[in-house]
């Protein structure tokens, strides 16, 4: 949600292609152990679920590998949750200076545009909607992980350390957070490998969230409304290197 | 003329008569034809049917030989027809050849094995148990089959079915008296009921294997849900069959189930029945006494879990479904996933195959023009 832009002109490499800054890199490394630790957690999580598979038995071949395996997975889980404290200091410290951009928030327009990405995906409109920074696939993708990490690490630390939860909380949370966790974990895992794989990987080849960048013509095919903003700018004020909003 | 008829009329009487004999031959039994023979057994007591025959061992026990004829009359093998010399087989004649035995004991280890000359499938399996295991090891006062099933008075071992363990107090007579507190041995003995265990259902009858080891306590549940998990049986007592899919998806059983399949010979520290509910002192939940009635129940699980506060009890949601009165922490995330999950699943699913039929199809119409 942080973000510094750079003059867009000064990323380009090419004279005939411009490249605009799409995350910096402290955000594409936010990404990075996000992915990282989440593929952890699913492939060391996946065994324990699903423990009378004999693909998990082969893996969870001995006691130790079993303690072993929970380990990584905590290991994993405080990553996690650092990064997810540093996400959220971040917000925090941006919101303080009033420089945290608000492009992720979610809008009526976002409503509105589902409706007509809808209607253009059953034939019923010829284009489609014009999407501004985020558009609202993007939005539900960031808010989805968000709330889902949210249950998982509450719901985690709680199986986790449940004699000192349950110092404080009625005992029923245990069963019912154990529950949560597990489910959760489908939950997303089916979001991520579906929704968000496809809008990356398969719609479009999109891997701004790694080099940072995206082209001039994927800017006005899926950003139209903050490429026509970002080149408004530019024409008035040329020398920009605009703070967001 | 009348001589021949006379002859012939004589016979057909013959003939009639014959026949008569031949068919009441088939209202006979062959048991009551041939009876018994008993004379061994005749013969022996006229000797050992008195009370004062006895001699005395090597070892200084004096060793009755009085038998007496009431526990012939009510064995198992009397009634049938194996008489004394079936055991006693070295003994042919009078003077009988002098006795070998130092001590009562020896004389029993050395008698009981001629069971095995009918009871070998008994026998042989025996042989495996914890007893022969720790007569292996020295120790003469293990119990041979004699000493369960008797000698001269060998009857069936479970009439009436408390008898068996009777039978298992003569040694283990501190753990008999547990169990007949238990649930199940109170009901045993109040009115022989055939429905509860007694030590044998457990435990095994010849091939007993020592119940402290880990392949036992992994197979425990197993060994439980052979009456728990039975919904005819459990609905006859009002009781959940339920139990034991539940404990399986639980921490503790899934835990439990992948030791038994993998490591069934590494100790495990998950619960399983007899942890909670006790072993031979099983009694009933709403027992006072019972170590999972609720107001022991804290206590039961800090065995494990030292730590736990006097909320942790309502984390065990005791063997029952799911259900807002019992769980409702859980009865709400279960209604909420139950609608979310496939929700999610198919919003995803329809969303991006919409997109891939409009992209295709956009992609075709833009080659065509």
């Amino acid at each position: 949600m942080s973000g510094k832009r750079t003059n867009p002109s000064q990323t380009a490499r090419f004279a005939q292609e411009r490249l605009f800054l799409r995350f910096t890199l402290r955000q594409r490394w936010e990404h990075a152990i996000l992915l990282l630790s989440g593929l952890v957690l699913l492939l060391t999580g996946l065994p324990q679920k699903y423990r009378e598979f004999s693909l998990s038995q082969d893996l969870l071949s001995t006691p130790d590998r079993v303690n072993l395996i929970r380990q990584i997975h905590h290991i994993a889980a405080i990553i996690l949750a650092l990064e997810v404290v540093y996400h959220i200091v971040r917000i925090i410290v941006l919101l303080v200076r009033r420089k945290l951009p608000g492009d992720l928030l979610p809008t009526w327009q976002d409503v509105r545009d589902a409706g007509q990405m809808l209607r253009y995906l059953l034939f019923l409109r010829k284009d489609k909607p014009k999407f501004g920074r985020y558009n609202f696939e993007q939005k539900v993708t960031y808010w989805f992980v968000f709330f889902s990490i949210a249950i998982m690490g509450i719901s985690g630390f709680i199986i986790w350390f449940p004699v000192q939860f349950t110092q404080f909380l009625p005992g029923g949370v245990v069963p019912a957070s154990k529950l949560a966790h597990s489910t959760e974990s489908m939950v997303l895992a089916i979001f991520i490998i579906i929704w968000h794989v496809y809008h990356v990987h398969i719609e479009r080849m999109n891997l701004s969230m790694f080099t940072g960048r995206v082209s001039e013509d994927e800017m006005r095919e899926f950003h139209a409304k903050e490429y026509d903003r970002l080149v408004a700018g530019e024409t008035s004020s040329s020398a920009q290197t605009g703070e967001e909003k | 003329m009348t001589t021949r008829y006379l002859r012939q009329q004589k016979f057909w009487l013959i003939v009639a008569g014959a026949f008569v004999l031949l068919f009441s031959l088939s209202f006979v039994s062959p048991v009551t034809a041939h009876p018994p023979a008993q004379e061994t057994e005749k013969y022996c007591l006229s000797c050992h049917g008195d009370k004062t025959l006895s001699m005395t061992l090597p070892s200084g026990e004096v060793l009755s030989l009085y038998v007496a004829q009431d526990d012939i009359n009510h064995s198992a093998h009397s009634s049938v027809g194996i008489e004394c010399e079936a055991c006693h087989n070295n003994i042919s004649e009078y003077p009988h050849p002098a006795i070998k035995y130092q001590n009562k004991r020896e004389l029993s280890l050395a008698y009981y094995q001629t069971c095995e000359k009918c009871h070998s499938t008994n026998y042989e399996k025996s042989k495996d148990s914890m007893h022969a295991k720790s007569a292996e090891a020295g120790n003469l006062n293990a119990p041979v089959c004699t000493d369960c099933h008797g000698a001269h008075d060998v009857q069936s071992p479970n009439q009436p079915r408390s008898l068996i363990s009777e039978t298992c107090a003569k040694c283990h007579a501190e753990i008999v008296e547990t169990y007949k507190q238990s649930v199940h041995g109170a009901a045993l003995m109040k009115d022989e009921n055939t429905d509860v265990p007694v030590c044998t259902t457990c435990h095994g009858v010849h091939n007993i294997q020592d119940p402290r080891t880990n392949q036992f306590r992994v197979a425990e549940p197993e060994l439980c849900a052979g009456c728990h998990a039975d919904p005819k049986l459990m609905g006859k007592y009002g009781l959940s069959a339920d139990v034991y899919s539940i404990y399986k998806r639980s921490w503790h059983g899934v835990d439990v189930s992948v030791y038994k399949a993998k490591w069934p010979t590494i100790w495990h520290d998950s619960a399983v029945c007899a942890d909670c509910h006790g072993v031979h002192d099983i009694r009933s939940t709403d027992d006072a006494a019972s170590k999972v009635n609720p107001a022991n129940l804290l206590s039961t699980c800090q065995k494990c879990h030292p730590s736990a506060g006097p909320n942790w009890t309502g984390a065990w949601t005791g063997h029952n479904q799911i259900s807002l009165e019992r769980t409702p922490f859980l009865y709400y995330v279960e209604q909420f996933y139950s609608s979310f999950a496939p929700f999610v699943l198919w919003a995803c699913i329809i969303y991006v195959i919409l997109q891939i039929i409009r992209a295709t199809v956009d992609r075709v119409r833009r080659n065509v023009q």
